[in-house]
């Protein structure tokens, strides 16, 4: 399934030759699919077994004021792993040398601080929106050029640009909260219909959106044929370079735009943003026990996004510390990360 | 004669000594009122709501687990949430527990701007907000020291020490908190009389997390822009992490002349205040712990139908070179 050339997987019958081992041989099998679909459906009953279990210990849980309340809590985590999501797709999931954005939650910061200094010099909320996502999308090109251009591996270029961001941050609000309201920040960080946040609707809205094209038009198709296996999308007569040009940008934008919610939600630009960088990698990796094939996908990362804050919310409500959600967090994404990994081997065989 | 005089003398002692006695004990009576009127405060029944910004400080775990304990004593059940310094975390944390409708919320420091109107929002949904350290309308009563008299008697220690001239560097990065802008603000309004007193331009500004190394790396690199002794006569910071990594900076460049200056009472600085050869002159120890139990007693006032003032001031100590052990020995460190 996944084209896993830095990493040949170890033949135990020693008649692979190199060649054939560093082509890759994406051939399903039967075992693999089997044990594939029992990842998937025993994660499944993980996530509505803790459900179940919070929902009985604390009746509160099930309310809709209190599920409304964890969708929008999961916003701008949801919009940033799913902008990582479209970046892992389209550079392949292998955690090194594969897609990743390392730089999506300094790019929240910068487009947060760009949003609130601007509404602070005085400039209204339309001004402020076009210089956070033009701010997301120019993070984006610079990704784009260091990968695409440079040749640099993702992991290291967006690194190096998670530095550069992280400090303009700094340089701009002088690592001060740079408080922000306006009519339309009040109305994005207060309740809609039923009184459930209007940042939950935004995230559901975001996420249909995201995946509409992601998993259901030929864009999207091709944007896994690239990640998947370049070599054969590229025969294909698929320009490889403008896909995952067109994925940093996508996900440049999605910091963008988590910027600005951010903003709604903390009535300002706040220091720290760093912080959000584990959590939204955690949620994307752990996204592709939730897809039929383990592949990442918008749908199985909104479903990560909310187990995690889903049990963040059950431990307060159970008034339980929440220092163990990181914990569990960490124990979660090492269990899915080794699940996959046994899984992808075996199927490589 | 001298015995009937020792005799009359003993009685009249004994007269005495009992009139004492029961004068005490009247005393004691009178003086146990407020303290009885105390055991009468009960939570019995009652969700508090405990939200801190961290606990990574001692000055706010001090007073996260007082406030915790203390509902505890008074027969209520703390619901607490602990932030870690991130405010996403801290208006989530907010948010849930509002809609856990508890009978009080106390907030422990936080961003103004940021937990404002979330506090607004538990006010607006009927739940009594108290708060420590945090100054905002929203909240019934403010938990807090004194901190104009911190500031001042912090300023005043500083330009005793160097003699009401020089200049001094100063770490601001937190005038969004509004302790830290008092202390701030007194500082500059004491220095404003002493025209020989500059503040160096630009200010520092103190970070969270790595306050240590970040404010040792600030000092390091003022200090090779400042060379010659003299050229710089003390180190100021609205609380004492940064003070910290700036004493540890003077040391490891051998300009211990210079003094540090900062307030909370955490126990590293007050040992370096302790040490003769240390450049830390100055901290203001705040009673962490006891400002936590006060928020809490002043909860179960409120919901016992009490009427609370705006602020309730906790005194603070200055600890300088003379007095640090005895200021320990009454914070109970050291």
């Amino acid at each position: 399934m996944l084209v896993d050339t830095s990493y040949p997987p170890p033949s135990l019958d020693g008649f692979n030759s190199p060649a054939h081992a560093a082509e890759g041989t994406p051939k399903p099998v039967h075992g693999r699919s089997l044990a594939a679909v029992a990842l998937r459906q025993g994660s499944l009953a993980v996530f509505i077994g803790v459900l179940v279990y919070f929902s009985f210990a604390a009746p509160f849980f099930l309310s809709i004021g209190n599920i409304g309340n964890v969708l929008g809590q999961s916003a701008i985590a949801g919009v940033l792993a799913i902008g990582l999501t479209v970046v892992i797709i389209a550079g392949g999931s292998n955690v090194v040398t594969g897609g990743i954005d390392l730089s999506l939650a300094a790019n929240m910061g910068l487009s947060a601080a760009v949003y609130a200094s601007l509404v602070q010099a005085g400039y209204g909320d339309g001004l402020a929106v076009a210089g956070a996502l033009g701010t997301g999308l120019l993070i984006g090109a610079v990704n784009a050029a260091a990968i695409t251009l440079a040749g640099i591996v993702p992991l290291l270029a967006t690194l190096a640009v998670m530095n550069i961001v992280a400090g303009l941050e700094l340089v701009l609000t002088q690592n001060t909260v740079v408080p922000a309201a306006t009519d339309f920040l009040s109305a994005l960080s207060a309740a809609g219909p039923f009184g459930i946040p209007v940042l939950a609707f935004v995230l559901l809205g975001f996420t249909a959106l995201a995946a509409g094209v992601v998993q259901y038009t030929p864009l999207g198709l091709r944007l896994y044929a690239v990640g998947e296996f370049p070599e054969a999308a590229r025969a294909a007569g698929l320009r490889v370079k403008l896909f995952i040009t067109g994925a940093f940008l996508a996900s440049g934008l999605c910091g963008g735009f988590a910027g600005i919610l951010s903003v709604s939600y903390l009535s300002g630009s706040t220091t720290g943003a760093g912080d959000m960088l584990l959590p939204v990698v955690v949620t994307a990796l752990l996204g592709s026990v939730f897809s039929r094939r383990l592949l990442p996908t918008i749908g199985g990362t909104l479903l990560a996004t909310l187990f995690v804050s889903f049990l963040i919310n059950g431990f307060q409500l159970l008034n339980i510390s929440s220092t163990l959600v990181s914990g569990v967090q960490g124990l979660l994404i090492l269990l899915v990360v080794s699940a996959t990994t046994l899984l992808q081997r075996k199927g490589n065989q | 004669m001298s015995d009937e005089f020792e005799g009359g003398v003993n009685r009249r002692n004994l007269l005495k000594l009992t009139a004492v006695v029961g004068a005490a004990a009247g005393a004691g009576l009178l003086s146990s009122r407020p303290a009885s009127a105390e055991e009468e405060l009960s939570l019995k029944g009652k969700r508090i709501g405990i939200s801190t910004a961290g606990t990574d400080h001692f000055f706010d775990l001090q007073a996260y687990n007082a406030q915790i304990e203390e509902v505890k004593r008074l027969g209520g059940e703390p619901i607490a949430v602990d932030a870690g310094r991130n405010d996403g975390k801290l208006v989530s944390q907010l948010q849930t527990l509002i809609a856990q409708k508890p009978d009080a919320i106390v907030q422990l420091l936080g961003t103004v701007s940021v937990i404002d109107p979330w506090l607004k929002k538990a006010r607006d949904a009927g739940i009594p907000v108290l708060t420590i350290d945090v100054g905002t309308t929203n909240s019934i009563n403010n938990s807090t020291s004194d901190n104009w008299a911190i500031g001042k008697d912090l300023a005043l220690q500083l330009v005793s020490d160097i003699g009401g001239e020089g200049n001094i560097v100063v770490f601001n990065g937190f005038y969004g908190v509004t302790p830290c802008a008092i202390r701030y603000d007194q500082l500059v309004n004491v220095i404003k009389y002493f025209p020989k007193i500059q503040i160096i331009q630009p200010e520092l500004r103190d970070v969270i997390p790595n306050t240590v190394q970040d404010a040792f790396t600030q000092i390091t690199a003022i200090l090779n822009k400042y060379p010659e002794k003299g050229s710089i006569k003390a180190i100021w910071s609205a609380w004492d992490i940064p003070q910290l990594g700036a004493t540890q900076a003077l040391a490891a460049a051998g300009r211990t002349e210079i003094r540090t200056y900062g307030v909370d009472g955490s126990p590293e600085v007050l040992q370096l205040v302790a040490d003769a050869n240390s450049p830390a002159s100055g901290n203001v120890a705040q009673q962490p712990a006891e400002l936590g139990r006060t928020a809490i007693r002043n909860v179960a006032r409120h919901l016992a139908g009490a009427q609370l003032p705006r602020e309730t001031y906790v005194p603070a100590l200055l600890a300088n070179k003379t007095n640090v052990g005895e200021i320990s020995k009454k914070l109970g460190i050291g």
